[in-house]
């Protein structure tokens, strides 16, 4: 009798989506409304990739990762390489790096707010004052990845001025998710140099495997 | 107010009969009801009436949301039954299919619906659940799916499911009410069986009880411009959307959809 409909389907993974669709969303019970959308959200951004707008801080032609962004001068320090190592610059204390990478952000791509979290969407780092994105930023990671996309990053336009960018990154400590408030949607080369700088940022320092 | 999405992912399933019916039920009852036609084909609108056609509406409002909500309602004789056609600009005009491109502007529309006093404002929608159909959905209090029992309709379930779940990530507080079998024929095996085969396949919540049958008299209502119940032998028929009508009150706050 089920000739016709079984073999096109799998019932076991039908039965799944649809209890999951049944069941109350338990992200409601949370104080946020519209998960992150408030009034003055104007629409997704349709497709991707103006390039940063030329009102930008100065930037070089090619993106700098922020393993070449200077450290803070330290007074003591009598001896400043001309050409540092990367990975020698980049080391450091793990705040300190990122601190380092969100001033990159701001840099390069006019970025006004930076937030990083875990897989499981507990905060490792947000100077963002953009809590309320969070749950959104998370949510439109999942389902991204579920989609399989060559980078999995989504970008939702939040204001006139101001878009969302959510870039998942795999690191050696498990997949990252970055939020990035920016004045436009990023470009392909800018996410794979953003995925790039996370993922070094993040990874342990070498030695300790 | 509650906004209820009529969507499914499949076309000519029989949403615009299911959404002109119902929403008859529910304003025959008592419900501040608004039909609004968000299907660029405007079925809705042609299955009513000529004139409605050629009204300003829905996308009208997408393309310029400063039209106030009173130039796009229509009256009908039913007091507490009103229609918003799909209007002149299409959905091309509209700016295309990009999802969430209209969101708010369609989150601006149910909140003018709601500051006019309406108790219910049902949506028929363009098959799909992406574009403008997506922006419905993620700004709706509650989604109704018909689906056509057959098993060409019931192999794009899964498909079905998988846009839903997406979707609710845009908008968490989306009730799915389910699942409404639509041109059900007993007197065919393919059609009963993919009936079963789907009740089979859902859990039974997400699956109404109530199935709306294959018959003559939805060809006769639309082609006179009515809701069935209008038709001097549509009083079973609309025993059906009257049965249909009840089982979303269930699965609906009471005191929310009547306030």
């Amino acid at each position: 009798m089920m000739d016709p409909i079984y073999p096109w389907l799998d019932p076991v993974e039908v039965r799944r989506l649809a209890e999951g669709l049944m069941r109350p969303n338990r992200e409601t019970a949370a104080p946020l409304s519209d998960a992150g959308f408030d009034d003055a959200f104007v629409g997704f951004a349709t497709d991707a990739a103006p390039p940063p707008p030329a009102a930008a801080p100065p930037a070089p032609a090619a993106i700098v990762p922020p393993d070449l962004v200077p450290a803070p001068v330290i007074a003591e320090s009598s001896i400043e390489p001309e050409d540092p190592a990367p990975d020698v610059v980049a080391r450091g204390p793990f705040l300190d790096r990122i601190t380092r990478f969100r001033d990159w952000m701001r840099a390069q791509f006019g970025a006004t707010g930076v937030f990083i979290l875990d897989r499981e969407g507990a905060v490792i780092f947000d100077e963002s004052k953009h809590g309320r994105l969070h749950f959104l930023a998370r949510s439109l990671a999942l389902a991204s990845r579920r989609q399989r996309n060559s980078t999995g990053n989504v970008h939702v336009k939040i204001t006139a001025g101001s878009t969302l960018e959510v870039i998942p990154v795999d690191t050696a400590y498990g997949c990252l998710v970055l939020g990035a408030v920016v004045p436009e949607a990023l470009n392909q080369a800018s996410v794979a140099a953003v995925m790039d700088a996370l993922s070094k940022i993040a990874s342990p320092p070498e030695g300790n495997g | 107010m509650i906004s209820i999405a009529v969507s499914s992912q499949k076309g000519g399933v029989g949403k615009t009969t299911v959404s002109i019916n119902l929403a008859h039920s529910f304003a025959l009852a008592g419900v501040r009801t608004l039909l609004v036609d968000a299907d660029p084909q405007g079925s809705v609108g042609l299955s009513l009436t000529r004139q409605s056609r050629l009204l300003a509406g829905f996308y009208d409002y997408l393309v310029d949301p400063g039209i106030p909500l009173e130039r796009l309602i229509v009256p009908t004789r039913l007091e507490t039954f009103s229609l918003v056609a799909s209007g002149q600009a299409s959905d091309y005009e509209a700016g295309g299919a990009g999802m969430g491109a209209h969101l708010a502007r369609v989150r601006g529309f149910l909140r003018s619906v709601a500051s006019h006093g309406f108790d219910l404002c049902l949506i028929d929608t363009a098959a799909g659940l992406f574009g403008i159909t997506g922006d419905v959905i993620a700004s709706s209090d509650a989604i109704l799916i018909p689906q056509q029992a057959e098993p060409l309709g019931i192999r794009s379930v899964p498909k079905l499911l998988e846009g839903l779940n997406r979707l609710r990530v845009m908008n968490p507080r989306l009730s799915v009410l389910g699942v409404c079998l639509t041109m059900v024929q007993n007197d065919l095996a393919e059609s009963t069986e993919a009936a079963s085969a789907l009740r089979q396949l859902l859990p039974p919540e997400m699956v109404f009880r109530t199935q709306i049958p294959r018959d003559g008299l939805f060809v006769r209502a639309s082609a006179r411009g009515l809701p069935i119940g209008v038709l001097e032998d549509g009083v079973g028929a609309q025993a059906v959307f009257d049965a249909l009508r009840s089982e979303i009150e269930a699965k609906l706050d009471p005191t929310s959809a009547r306030g």
